[in-house]
């Protein structure tokens, strides 16, 4: 610390300490001027403590010493050594997304990545929901006060898709698009709700698809996941941006624990709605195609056996030590 | 939801079992979440006529003998086979029907608990055997009635009657997740869901006469007076009201099968006005509501009786049934009495028409709503009844009308006076045309013409079939039929998603995702060094921000956030790593490195062409070491290895703040920003003391963040770099440089390799240390380099001539 920092910090410690004494005086004053004294008092008091912390830091900033930014290492210093491997890990969704998005990319799929910041038009208008459907009241999503939308489902990206991918369509070839992200809904935190979580969306469109179709991929996708035939299972659903509308589910595979009969809900999905195609300028009389969105949180869930969806973003390394490399 | 299966079968014949149906319902029209079975849930309780009872002086009970047909064993009887029961329902008498559980039968109140009760023998008042017991509504699961026991009408029944047989109580009960059927008003009725049943078992479904809209019409009569004023028909399509009159006294009441439906549907018999509205909802879908006639034109002031039905407005308040005064709001419709409000419409009647005993004239309403009004007074007010439930799906107006007069035939003591009928918009069926082809095209199949249309004609759409195509009228309780496409979801869904071959598309190869593949590779080549990816919230608190020196300001805001912890997105991910490693070093990890890739959204950056702000892919390290006092080398070692594993070339400069203060946390003497060519690619360095202390990290806590945007640009697929190795023998060399301490050590290392690399040398150099003795003012370097020449052994002389070279450099 410089000499004249020093010498600052003193005298506004002095006056801190005069203040204090001068407070003591309050006593001798008539009952009604104590209060509008004290406040005056307290306001210079909180004023002075605030210079004394702020040339503190500053004189404490000036007390730290500049290094060789490009040098490999400190004066006199050790030679710097990465972590060992084996500590290290990647995080079990981002693994599950990698491998999910890698089963996409082989089937035929472009991956685009959903955004995390959206507004009203792709998060509601564009997927055909009626101005008042009751998920755009504010129990559902997150709004900030612009109006944007950290959106509650990767569908949010539909509109951009059909219309970046539009011109396959043009040369006779499908849209097939895969996207996966991160998205938000505004409920309270337990074991089993997030309020942050991430989805994988499909996006199909061609001159020829079919329900069948959509059936036949999800099922190839899931037996490529869990790397074994599978029996599925449909119900019917509802959403505004699919007609029809389903649920799909497939039996419970065993190497997670699955008995036969036993049916696990996995996505959401449908043909895609009439309205949505048409309003990212593709023509629904010509064309027509299919979607799906489902959680990746409950793969892992899943796949780990695990209990509680708060440890993804606790950033806990007792939890993340468990996926090390 | 709860439905009755034997409700149900009353309008559908089903000749498979309750498994397969709850199957099948499950695949083609809702999820069951449950199918209750109540198949043996009144077994042993019988019909009992009561042959003899006496009051037992002293205490409320009765001392009864009873009939039970001689069909309970294990008891004793007396001569002339009657069985002993003691009972204290004050309604107990001679000659009277009751529903008798005997020993050994479970009390049906407690068939679903973990322990279900078992009556026996019970020795009652020290003297009195008694067996079994003649039980309430409660007891038996059929109301809330305490009062007494259940009185059984003796017509047509015989002592031993199985109770469960006399009101068809073997029955299974479905519970319904009726989430997915918000758009299906009709399916909320349980004529509509044995509709539904039907479709799916391929029968022809007949909706009852009293239903179809041709049978049903208004007559007004003239002598009673009644006006209907409906202020906007978006908010009400229409309203119909009767008034009845009471011709009688009520009988006495006994337990019907009405009641059991009732109970079987999670609702209890009341009164039997209100019973009557509640069975015709869950019947049709339709609710009711009845006021009291008198009392209803009283509070509106004039002779008659004014309907009004409008937007409430600010202010008004209105006392429901339930005793509650409520403040209404404007997204709120009323029932109003000549302008008085009444009613809460489509939630809750009022308490100042409520009908009660001595009610003998009754107004019935029977109405539609708008659902979105409707919806908001449901939120805003906290009503959740069965009513607002389904009016919420948007009841069709068409059954309003013949739900009224089906009302007005149930009510033995009551008689229709008349009749109004205000629906201004009227009713125009609606008409879908699909061509036979898009049908199989868009699903996958191969139907005839045929089964499509049977499929229709079973769910009761008329159908009109052309050579192509089908055009189909939409029976008026299908609000959701529209468009092709709905007609295709029902030919689809009625026979079976299931039933479709689930078939690949083939279609050409895909692009691989440069910025996927980017952070595939740094996951992988940070965690190989130890690191450990994250994931941490988009949102923090308005807190986090300034204890790093960012301005709230420049952050978009959760105007709804959960807590005040997620009130802002992150304008960067640095801070959520600082904040998340006091945790981790409490747990006992001395030396950690955390890393986290994600999009980040500040209100300083532009918006796309959509006017959505623009997403910035970042990349945020933390290197957090209890004991180390300078951790920024640290970071650099792995920043500087991660570049160069995707070839991009990069150099260090001073730290350069941005204006927005997105990175204020940077200690600028200890840091650096990372630059690509003229590009600011990143920072590295120390996190401010006063930062690290805010975080009770240790001083030197160190990271860099990289905008992934720029990498995904740089960094290299084909990687042009020399990995060539010579066969002629290398050269191991030791050298030391003597600078001053200023001297600036990227351009030192950057010298040397120029002296190298012009001698066209294979090499590889590594500083090996940086050191100052005590004192003096000048720092030395020493390297470690290995160096060769492709094409031949290198004389004496050459390595002589590149070493003095290379330790000349200063």
């Amino acid at each position: 610390m410089s000499s004249v920092e020093e010498s600052k910090i003193a005298s506004l410690k002095a006056q801190l300490k005069q203040l204090n004494t001068e407070y003591a005086k309050i006593k001798d004053l008539p009952a009604e001027k104590r209060a509008d004294f004290g406040k005056e008092m307290n306001q210079k008091k909180q004023q002075i403590m605030a210079e004394i912390a702020a040339a503190e830091a500053a004189a404490a900033e000036a007390d730290v010493e500049a290094l060789d930014i490009t040098a490999p290492c400190d004066l006199n210093g050790e030679m710097p050594e990465f972590l060992t491997a084996d500590f290290g890990s990647r995080h079990p969704l981002m693994t599950e997304l990698d491998r999910v998005t890698a089963i996409y990319q082989s089937m035929g799929f472009d991956i685009v990545e959903s955004r995390q910041l959206d507004d009203e038009y792709h998060m509601f208008d564009s997927l055909n929901f009626a101005k008042a459907h009751p998920a755009r009241d504010n129990f559902d999503t997150f709004r900030t006060e612009e109006g944007f939308i950290p959106p509650a489902h990767t569908s949010t990206m539909q509109n951009r898709v059909l219309k970046a991918y539009k011109h396959k369509l043009d040369e006779g070839q499908a849209i097939a698009v895969a996207v996966p992200g991160r998205v938000y809904r505004n409920e309270d935190l337990d074991a089993t709700h997030e309020h942050t979580f991430y989805q994988c969306e499909g996006v199909y469109v061609s001159e020829t698809c079919t329900l069948g179709n959509m059936l036949g991929i999800l099922r190839e996708f899931f037996e490529k996941y869990y790397g074994q035939k599978l029996n599925i299972a449909t119900q019917p659903g509802y959403f505004p941006f699919t007609e029809p509308s389903l649920e799909f589910k497939i039996e419970k595979p065993a190497c997670i624990g699955g008995k036969k009969g036993d049916f696990l809900e996995m996505l959401g999905c449908g043909m895609i709605h009439p309205n949505v195609l048409k309003m990212a300028g593709i023509d629904p009389t010509k064309y027509h195609g299919f979607a799906w969105g489902g959680g990746i949180d409950r793969l892992v869930m899943l796949r780990y056996q695990l209990d509680d969806v708060r440890h993804f973003e606790a950033a806990k390394l007792d939890f993340l030590k468990e996926f090390s490399c | 939801m709860l439905i009755s299966l034997n409700w149900i079968k009353k309008y559908v014949d089903i000749d498979i079992e309750n498994d397969k149906l709850v199957e099948l319902i499950g695949a083609r029209l809702v999820e069951v979440e449950e199918a209750i079975d109540q198949t043996h849930k009144y077994d042993n309780i019988f019909a009992v006529e009561v042959k003899y009872c006496e009051a037992i002086e002293g205490t409320h009970l009765h001392l009864c003998k009873i009939d039970d047909g001689g069909k309970a064993k294990d008891v004793e009887r007396d001569e002339n086979g009657y069985v002993q029961v003691m009972c204290g329902a004050p309604n107990v008498h001679e000659g009277m029907f009751a529903a008798w559980i005997a020993p050994g039968a479970i009390v049906p109140q407690t068939y679903r608990d973990d322990e279900p009760f078992v009556i026996g023998m019970r020795k009652m008042l020290k003297k009195y055997d008694s067996y079994g017991m003649m039980a309430g509504a409660d007891e038996l699961d059929l109301g809330d009635d305490h009062s007494g026991i259940v009185e059984l009408n003796p017509e047509g029944i015989k002592p031993g009657d199985d109770f469960a047989k006399l009101f068809e109580l073997d029955d299974i009960i479905l519970d319904i997740e009726n989430k997915s059927l918000t758009h299906r008003p009709d399916t909320f009725g349980i004529i509509g869901f044995a509709r539904e049943v039907a479709g799916i078992l391929d029968k022809p479904f007949k909706t009852p006469e009293w239903l179809d809209l041709a049978n049903t019409t208004a007559k007004n009569d003239k002598a009673t007076k009644l006006d209907i004023e409906i202020a906007d028909q978006t908010l009400c399509p229409r309203y119909t009201a009767l008034v009845l009159d009471m011709n009688s006294e009520s009988k006495k009441q006994y337990l019907s099968l009405q009641d059991t439906l009732l109970a079987r549907s999670g609702m209890r018999p009341i009164d039997p006005i209100v019973d009557a509205t509640n069975y015709l909802m869950l019947l049709t879908g339709q609710p009711l509501h009845a006021f009291d006639y008198d009392k209803f034109t009283e509070v509106g002031g004039a002779k008659t009786p004014k309907i009004i039905v409008r937007a409430a407005k600010k202010g008004e308040k209105l006392e429901l049934l339930d005793g509650k005064e409520i403040e209404l709001i404007e997204s709120d419709i009323v029932i109003t009495s000549n302008d008085k409000p009444v009613a809460l419409a489509g939630a809750m009647g009022g308490k100042n028409t409520e009908i009660d005993a001595n009610t003998k004239r009754v107004i019935l309403e029977s109405a539609t709503f708008s659902l979105f009004n409707l919806r908001k007074t449901q939120m805003s007010h906290g009503i959740f009844s069965e009513a607002i439930t389904r009016f919420t799906k948007g009841q069709p107006a068409g059954q309003t009308l013949p739900v009224a007069l089906e009302f007005a035939k149930m009510l033995a003591n009551f008689e229709l006076v008349a009749t109004f009928d205000e629906y201004p918009g009227g009713y125009e069926p609606e008409r879908v045309t699909v061509s036979l082809d898009r049908i199989n095209n868009l699903l996958g199949t191969n139907y005839s013409a045929a089964k499509i249309e049977k499929t229709l004609q079973n769910v009761e759409f008329a159908t009109k079939l052309t050579k192509d195509e089908i055009t189909v009228t939409v029976p008026y309780w299908r609000t959701d039929i529209h468009i092709p496409e709905d007609v295709i979801e029902e030919v689809g869904r009625l026979n079976g998603f299931d039933n479709i071959a689930p078939v690949l598309p083939l279609h050409a190869t895909s692009d691989p995702n440069k910025m996927l593949q980017l952070k595939t590779r740094i996951r992988n080549n940070l965690s190989a060094r130890g690191a450990n990816e994250v994931l941490t919230y988009s949102f923090v608190h308005g807190d986090l921000m300034q204890k790093v020196g960012q301005d709230p300001k420049n952050a978009y805001r959760i105007v709804n956030s959960i807590s005040p912890d997620l009130q802002y997105i992150r304008q960067s991910i640095l801070p959520s790593l600082l904040d998340k490693s006091y945790g981790n070093l409490r747990a006992g990890y001395e030396k950690f490195a955390l890393f986290e890739m994600n999009q980040v959204y500040t209100r300083t950056a532009d918006v796309d062409e959509d006017g959505v702000p623009n997403t910035n892919y970042q990349l945020a390290f933390l290197f957090v070491d209890q004991k180390s006092s300078s951790n920024y080398y640290l970071a650099k070692k792995y920043l500087a290895q991660l570049l160069e594993a995707f070839g991009i070339a990069f150099r260090l400069e001073p730290f350069k703040a941005t204006k927005d203060a997105q990175f204020a946390y940077y200690e600028p003497k200890r840091s650096a920003s990372i630059y690509a060519g003229d590009q600011c690619i990143g920072h590295l360095g120390e996190v401010k003391a006063s930062v690290s202390r805010g975080f009770k990290l240790p001083q030197s806590t160190a990271g860099f963040e990289l905008s992934l945007d720029s990498l995904v640009a740089l960094a290299q697929d084909v990687q042009l770099k020399d990995r060539r190795i010579s066969q002629y023998p290398s050269v191991s060399r030791d050298i030391t440089l003597e600078l001053p301490l200023d001297r600036n050590y990227a351009e030192i290392e950057q010298s040397l390799r120029q002296i190298l690399a012009d001698a066209g040398l294979i090499y590889k150099l590594v500083p090996t240390s940086i050191y100052r003795p005590d004192g003096a003012d000048a720092k030395k370097l020493s390297f470690h380099i290995d160096f060769a020449h492709p094409d031949k052994t290198m004389t004496k002389a050459e390595i002589q001539a590149i070493m003095e070279k290379l330790e000349q450099t200063k």
